[in-house]
């Protein structure tokens, strides 16, 4: 990075800038200036963030059926989606799918991390490549891809392909953010535990598993949250009966919207953000430094 | 000491290549040898329960109570999903999902029934069947399944311009070239529905309604792009688009009117029209696919739906006409304020009726349809 | 044999599960998907293998082109609107955020973890011809002709809004990390906060914005949800046309062929992208 001297023309300088000449005369405090326009931007950006929350959960109590006129609150539409049989089936197959693919993707991705960060072989980049491609694959290629491997093994689309499919592309996520957590460890310590007399087993369960479980139970979480959200994958991979609830709502919304939508999306809009909350916090309740943000910071 | 074998990484790569290609080779088995037409099961199907009903159709379109009488009766469950178009419908049938009772048009029927798709089914077996039967000539052997052998007709339907009186006037001139409106710029709606943009530009056009000729496509292809400008979208939510105001004029089917002028606050702002060039007519038709679980239940809901209590039910929700002696009135009085939405089997004598096509033939249309949709 | 290479032994066994797991499910489904773009249709509309070049063909004429080009405008153009509103954003939360910091950044994370599609169509509901915004800016005296849904700008917000916090993210990561006696010694040489910002903070800080250019853009080159939800028939992506040709339209070669595609643009932008990445950070080294 080239620093280049300059005059920095006071005029200029400052009408650039839209601070007042008085400010820019205060140097070194120019730390504790908060940028106007950046704040603004900011103040923007955190309303437009929560604007469509907010319409969906203030229109989920709308006593009438319009979506663009608010009459008074009601709870009406939540009474109705409990009611309703297939909805609350869909929330028990999200769930369900959710659950499964939290599962598998933590035990397979923990594994993968440990055998990326630990294990000296060629097979470590073929791997490496593979788990990463998901990643920067769109959605809508992973789920026409799973949805034509299905299809051509006979393979019927319902529970069982949305839960694969669904674990697939978590598995990625979840090595990624458990690779970073793996490479901090010291491997030194299971060696030192294993020359204390443990076996390897125990070094595993009393040294490393203990090290490891805030950031899988915290990757454990966030993938549940995902999967239980995700929409597109499981468009593609989804059979007639047990539909997961992102999958209705689309139908609901494109073909002729019942308001109960609203209630349901609310639903799911609080569930996820209790979920990813728990995520954020867990780590620090459990004692462990750090955040889960922790687990953003690459 | 002996050695323990292990796995050395050369091993593991190739265990992983083998697997990936064990299955590509094996995935490879659905998309390669075509499979003749698939033999129908054996076993002959009747009317009992024997299982959950599977029900695959179009959202909102049989009423609700209906349905709970059903499960009430009979002490099953309807599971429901629900298609967006037939095509939509096919793709969930051809990817393996077992329905035990769909609804099929016309084409669709001679389509999946020339796969060995559909069950026959014995109308002696059906109470209600001979009200359709003895009485409409037309459903006994109709063109698109001989006999009416898989299916049986569930309602008809014809497809016109509907538009809002209070923005465009009491009055259009009766021809599809009304969707070319000024005032109506920018709520002007198509049906999302190839059959349905490519018959009404063929009609326009003085063309055969199924045309597949290139030169014929072409042409198609451009009128329709002439009113691309005054389209606000592609949508087979006419009833929806009608109801919230996005629509002014829209290409519609005549039961949605039906519907969308009990549902409106005020009726009295809507209007279809039949234009002279000639309105598509379709059928939908009750079938159970060949891979259903539970058929029995299939048959018994049919001849559930069949019975005059329940059709007169769903035509006053659903605003289509359906072939069952002695439900005609509860439809004439119905359509009496609005005669431009009736559909009555005349109109399907008119046979303006959408039919199947070749590969090479469908892939052309399919071909200027896109061509339509994107611009 | 020695520990180590014990070590080893397991940790290779342990790549296994992983690897097998996604190359059968994972890379046999991507070659499937290149396959079929050779196959065609039966008369069912059944797909089969096929060795014809109809499909490709076929996406080389003006319409799929134009849809091509037109995801790139938009995708491009969602890119840089995120970068341009990350940048402010991660700066006032890394540099004057104070204790607060955490919450702020967890209150831009917890609404990604929302459902997209509900989201989406709260967005919809606001800004459709009868909703919130609309009656209000028609109470402001703006013509009733003009909508915001349908239009490419409503797509292009949709993508923003919908990628922004993988952005966000890795921007906010590498201000926190920048030192920030950098942006002292860059105000005491050029005054203005805006060229200090644009010749230091920027090129300190393009690690995360190259992690979230790659971030944004991919997902959103193979978006369908925004332009269906916001967008008219004169915005649809690369994107509404696969999910076309798989349910709807019933081609599935054609929409092989469509996926590959936007695989293969994607494989280009981001090898044209790692080089020049790369070849900046060998002369940000010299």
């Amino acid at each position: 990075m080239s620093v280049t001297t300059a005059r920095p023309e006071p005029a200029v300088a400052s009408a650039a800038a839209g601070t007042s000449r008085r400010r820019r005369r205060r140097r070194g405090s120019g730390m504790d200036r908060k940028p106007r326009f950046a704040v603004a931007v900011t103040a923007l950006f955190f309303v437009l963030l929560y604007l469509p929350i907010a319409a969906v959960v203030v229109f989920s109590f709308n006593t009438k059926k319009s979506l663009t006129v608010f009459d008074g609150w009601s709870l009406q539409w939540y009474r109705a989606f409990f009611n309703d049989r297939e909805l609350t089936h869909s929330l028990g197959t999200s769930l369900e799918v959710a659950a499964v693919a939290m599962v598998g993707s933590v035990v397979i991705g923990a594994a993968l991390a440990f055998g990326l960060v630990r294990a000296r072989s060629r097979l470590g980049a073929a791997a490496n490549a593979i788990m990463l491609i998901p990643l920067i694959t769109p959605e809508i290629v992973t789920g026409v891809a799973s949805l034509m491997l299905f299809k051509g093994v006979y393979l019927e689309p319902g529970l069982a392909t949305l839960m694969i499919a669904e674990t697939t592309f978590s598995i990625s996520y979840v090595t990624v953010i458990l690779r970073a957590r793996v490479a901090e460890l010291n491997p030194e310590i299971e060696e030192a535990a294993m020359d204390l007399g443990a076996s390897r087993m125990q070094a595993v369960r009393l040294v490393t598993l203990p090290l490891m479980w805030p950031a899988m139970l915290s990757s454990a979480i966030l993938i549940f949250t995902i999967v239980f959200d995700d929409f597109v994958l499981a468009f593609f991979t989804t059979g007639v009966s047990p539909q997961p609830l992102s999958v209705r709502i689309y139908s609901a919304i494109r073909f002729g919207v019942q308001p109960s939508i609203n209630a349901v999306g609310t639903l799911m809009l609080v569930a996820s953000i209790l979920l990813i909350v728990l995520a954020l916090v867990l780590p620090r309740l459990l004692g462990r430094h750090g955040s889960g943000l922790d687990l953003f910071k690459s | 000491m002996t050695r323990a074998p292990y796995v050395s990484r050369r091993g593991l790569f190739k265990a992983a290549g083998a697997s990936a290609a064990l299955l590509g080779a094996a995935s490879a088995c659905a998309y390669v040898n075509p499979p003749g037409p698939r033999a129908l099961p054996k076993k002959k199907i009747v009317p009992k329960v024997d299982g959950d009903l599977v029900y695959f159709n179009w959202a909102d379109y049989v009423h609700p109570k209906v349905l709970k009488g059903f499960k009430a009766e009979y002490g099953v469950d309807i599971i429901q999903s629900n298609f967006d178009s037939m095509e939509g419908m096919a793709a969930k049938l051809a990817a393996g999902n077992r329905y035990d009772v769909i609804f099929p048009s016309a084409q669709w029927v001679q389509k999946l029934d020339a796969a060995n798709q559909l069950y026959p089914i014995d109308h002696s077996v059906l109470d209600n069947a001979a009200a359709i039967f003895d009485y409409y000539d037309y459903f006994a052997d109709p063109w698109y399944d001989p006999k009416s052998a898989h299916s049986i007709p569930f309602t008809m339907y014809k497809t016109g311009v509907a538009w809002r009186k209070d923005k465009l006037g009491d009055q259009l001139t009766g021809s599809w070239n009304d969707l070319w409106n000024d005032t109506a710029n920018g709520h002007t709606f198509l049906l999302d529905d190839r059959d349905e943009v490519l018959g009404m530009g063929a009609l326009l056009l003085g063309l055969d309604l199924n045309t597949a000729d290139g030169d014929d496509l072409d042409q198609i292809v451009d009128k329709i792009d002439s009113l691309r400008p005054y389209l606000r979208a592609f949508s087979s939510d006419d009833f929806n688009n009608l109801l919230s105001g996005d629509a002014w004029l829209t290409q519609a089917w005549s039961g949605d009117l039906a519907a969308v002028i009990w549902e409106a606050d005020d009726p009295s702002l809507y209007a279809f029209e039949s234009p002279s060039e000639g309105s598509p007519v379709n059928t939908d038709t009750y079938a159970i696919p060949s891979n259903a679980q539970h058929p029995g239940t299939a048959l018994l809901f049919i001849d559930y739906m069949l019975r005059p209590e329940n059709v007169e039910k769903n035509i006053n929700y659903i605003g289509y006409p359906m072939p069952v002696h002695g439900t005609e009135a509860v439809y004439d009085e119905l359509m009496a304020p609005f005669p431009a939405c009736k559909v009555t089997v005349d109109d399907l004598g008119e046979d303006l009726y959408f039919t199947n096509h070749g590969v090479d033939d469908t892939r052309a249309r399919d071909d200027a349809y896109t061509r339509i949709k994107v611009g | 044999m020695s520990s180590a290479k014990k070590s080893d032994r397991l940790w290779t066994w342990l790549l296994l599960p992983g690897t097998l797991w996604m190359s059968v499910f994972f890379v046999s489904a991507l070659a499937l998907v290149v396959a079929l773009s050779f196959g065609r249709t039966d008369e069912l509309g059944n797909p089969r293998f096929s060795n014809t070049l109809e499909n490709i063909r076929g996406i080389l004429e003006w319409t799929y082109l134009r849809v091509i080009i037109r995801s790139l405008v938009y995708s491009v153009s969602a890119t840089a609107i995120c970068l341009l509103i990350s940048y402010p954003v991660a700066y006032v939360i890394a540099r004057h955020g104070g204790r607060y910091r955490n919450a702020l950044v967890a209150l831009i994370v917890i609404p990604f973890f929302a459902n997209y599609l509900v989201r989406m169509y709260g967005w919809q509901t606001l800004l459709s011809d009868d909703g919130v915004v609309m009656k209000r800016l028609r109470d402001l005296g703006v013509s009733s002709d003009f909508h915001i849904l349908d239009t490419a700008g409503a797509v292009i917000g949709g993508l923003v809004y919908g990628y922004i916090v993988f952005m966000v993210l890795p921007v906010y990561a590498s201000l926190q990390r920048m030192d920030g006696s950098l942006i002292e010694a860059g105000r005491d040489l050029y005054g203005s906060p805006l060229r200090t910002f644009l010749t230091v903070t920027v090129p300190a800080t393009r690690a995360g914005a190259y992690a979230g250019i790659v971030l944004v853009f991919l997902p959103a080159m193979g978006d369908f949800i925004s332009a269906q939800l916001l967008g008219g028939p004169d915005n649809l992506m690369i994107g509404n046309l696969i999910q076309d040709k798989f349910f709807a339209g019933q081609n599935w070669p054609l929409g092989a062929a469509l996926t590959m595609t936007l695989m293969l643009l994607l494989l280009v932008c981001m090898f044209a992208y790692l080089r020049q990445t790369a070849r900046d950070s060998r002369e940000a080294a010299r």
